[in-house]
């Protein structure tokens, strides 16, 4: 697998809403293939930036290419089979079961009425069964838990078959197992089937453990990027929250 | 699994088409002058004399009216649901239908000053006007207050402006025409004719078959919009085809039968919950049907309980519809609460 092969970059990328720029002319270059977290304090403008990544929101000066295609230059359905996303955007539908959600992640692939194919529906399931939904699979989306549904909104965006995969906070709302399982699929979707991921976390422990690269965002800009151990080396963690050394419940991952 | 699915919609979709029939045969026999369930077969074969006249002339082109109206009204009340993600969004509650009714009272009586009928592409031309001018401004409004509780209101007051204001040309103009409009002002499936049935027929049959080649868009569309952009879905392009489709179905109503509440809020949800599904493949057939069937229900009621008097068929459908609402704002009330 080529290591080297980039597949997204940004070229001096300004990103923010109407004409408030958040984070100011980021040049960031993903390989293919690896697992990318973004971190950083509340507001510094994590999700603006993956929502800009993603193609939810125009940017307001440069530009996202994936491939070397530029992400706003492309329709809708190119980026489609290329990316998919997981968001924090509630969702909400009546009469809809999980699996019904869940197929939805073949949209770029059906026919124009959007019916499923038997490799479609092969594929929905194999994901479900990853996420361990499978007993879920015939119950209505709108009565699950709220992890429940994070679950089946993660295994939306696998079956969509993207080549990057974008997540805003993934793991939010999710239980302590929950949680590793769904490191494990990403692991294993990086390193088996070459995804590449690009997320944002708050769980500093869980971003060290399963990212090759951090990018740590703070006062709309890119403060530093490197690897897990350059960026946990020494104070920076601490400097980049704010957070005293002193602090009485410092986690001892950061003492 | 699929079988299973599948055979239950069919169920469904028995139910929805044996209650279609049943009521459109009921409302052929029944009304002001009381004609036999075989009178009415006899009627169809060209035999029977005065009674064959009031069935094939003036009953079946209203039953007719109220099954392509409200289907078409129910279809157009969906599109503008799945379009604000609100299940109380519908034509009668965002101002269109008000809007469209109030562009053709203008039209009509500028019209009768110079001594011209309107026609019925006259007529649907200018409903489509009046509701496109009356969705345009809640889409000015709804790029600046982000509450779909808001906007609901705003529509709301919109409806009753144009409803007051085409109360206010009606009671003033003078004219023996205006009797007609003051009739149709109310809302009414009566006095819809052969000709009007064949243009109805051709508009709400397209606008349909349009709507139902939306389905995949439209299920996307419910996971909201960004979701929808990362699957591929040009929104814009979306947005501006399910405006149209919802504005003319809307209109279309308005121009022959004048305001038809709640229509289009009620039958969505209750379809949706005989199918138990919200999937737009299935469901969209079914809500024309329901549509249909609801409407025939309630034009039932306007002609026969108070007979001869007819009562208008808005306030039939409200009755029938308002709790419905309700019902739909208190459920979604305890999930957010």
């Amino acid at each position: 697998m080529g290591q080297d092969k980039i597949a997204l970059r940004t070229d001096k990328l300004s990103v923010g809403y109407e004409k408030n720029i958040i984070v100011k002319e980021m040049n960031l270059s993903v390989k293919a293939g690896s697992v990318t977290s973004i971190i950083g304090p509340n507001g510094a403008g994590k999700s603006t930036f993956l929502k800009t990544l993603a193609g939810y929101i125009e940017p307001l000066g440069g530009m996202v290419y994936l491939d070397d295609a530029s992400l706003f230059g492309m329709s809708d359905h190119a980026r489609s089979l290329k990316m998919s996303v997981l968001m924090t955007d509630k969702v909400k539908v009546e009469w809809m079961k999980v699996f019904d959600i869940a197929s939805m992640g073949r949209y770029p692939y059906t026919g124009s009425m959007g019916v499923l194919s038997e490799e479609d529906i092969k594929k929905t399931s194999e994901v479900i069964e990853l996420v361990g939904l499978s007993a879920l699979k015939e119950r209505y989306f709108n009565e699950l838990s709220d992890g429940q549904k994070q679950r089946v909104m993660f295994a939306r965006a696998i079956i969509q078959e993207p080549k990057i995969l974008v997540l805003d906070e993934p793991s939010s709302f999710l239980d302590m197992k929950y949680k590793l399982e769904m490191l494990s699929i990403i692991r294993k979707l990086s390193r088996e089937d070459g995804v590449t991921v690009i997320m944002t976390l708050h769980e500093l422990e869980m971003a060290r453990q399963i990212s090759d690269m951090l990018i740590c965002i703070k006062d709309g800009c890119i403060e530093c990027c490197g690897t897990p151990e350059e960026v946990f080396a020494g104070d920076h963690i601490l400097k980049l929250y704010e957070i005293d050394r002193d602090s009485e419940f410092l986690p001892e991952f950061l003492r | 699994m699929f079988n299973k699915e599948n055979f239950k919609y069919i169920v469904c979709y028995i139910i929805l088409i044996a209650a279609l029939v049943v009521l459109g045969l009921v409302n052929l026999a029944a009304g002001s002058v009381d004609i036999s369930i075989s009178d009415v077969f006899a009627a169809f074969s060209g035999e029977g004399g005065k009674s064959a006249y009031i069935i094939t002339d003036i009953r079946l082109p209203r039953v007719f009216a109220a099954l392509l109206l409200g289907g078409a009204l129910s279809v157009a009340g969906f599109l503008l649901q799945t379009f604000f993600a609100n299940p109380i969004a519908g034509p009668f509650v965002l101002g269109i239908s008000s809007g469209a009714k109030l562009f053709v009272a203008l039209t009509m009586i500028f019209l009768l000053q110079y001594g011209i009928q309107i026609n019925s592409f006259g007529m649907i031309t200018a409903a489509f006007c009046g509701s496109m001018a009356a969705m345009g401004i809640i889409l000015l409004m709804s790029a600046k207050v982000k509450s779909m509780s808001i906007l609901i209101i705003c529509g709301i007051m919109i409806g009753y402006i144009c409803t007051a204001v085409t109360d206010f040309i009606v009671t003033f103009a003078e004219d023996s025409n205006i009797v007609n409009l003051h009739y149709w002002s109310l809302g009414s499936f009566s006095g819809i004719t052969w000709d009007n049935i064949k243009v109805i027929s051709v508009i709400v049959l397209v606008c349909l078959v349009c709507s139902f080649l939306l389905s995949k868009p439209i299920s996307a569309y419910q996971l909201g919009e960004g979701y929808a952009k990362s699957m591929g879905l040009n929104i814009t392009v979306f947005r501006i085809e399910l405006i149209l489709l919802s504005s003319l179905m809307s209109a279309l109503v308005a121009a022959f039968a004048g305001p038809v509440s709640f229509v289009g809020i009620a039958v969505p949800h209750l379809v949706k919950t005989l199918f138990k599904s919200s999937r737009p493949l299935i469901v969209i057939p079914g809500i024309f049907l329901g549509g249909g069937v609801f409407c025939l229900f309630a034009d039932l009621i306007a002609r026969v309980v108070f007979a001869p008097l007819e009562l208008s068929i808005s306030s039939v459908t409200a009755i029938m519809g308002a709790p419905i609402v309700i019902f739909i704002m208190l459920k979604e009330r305890r999930k957010a609460g």
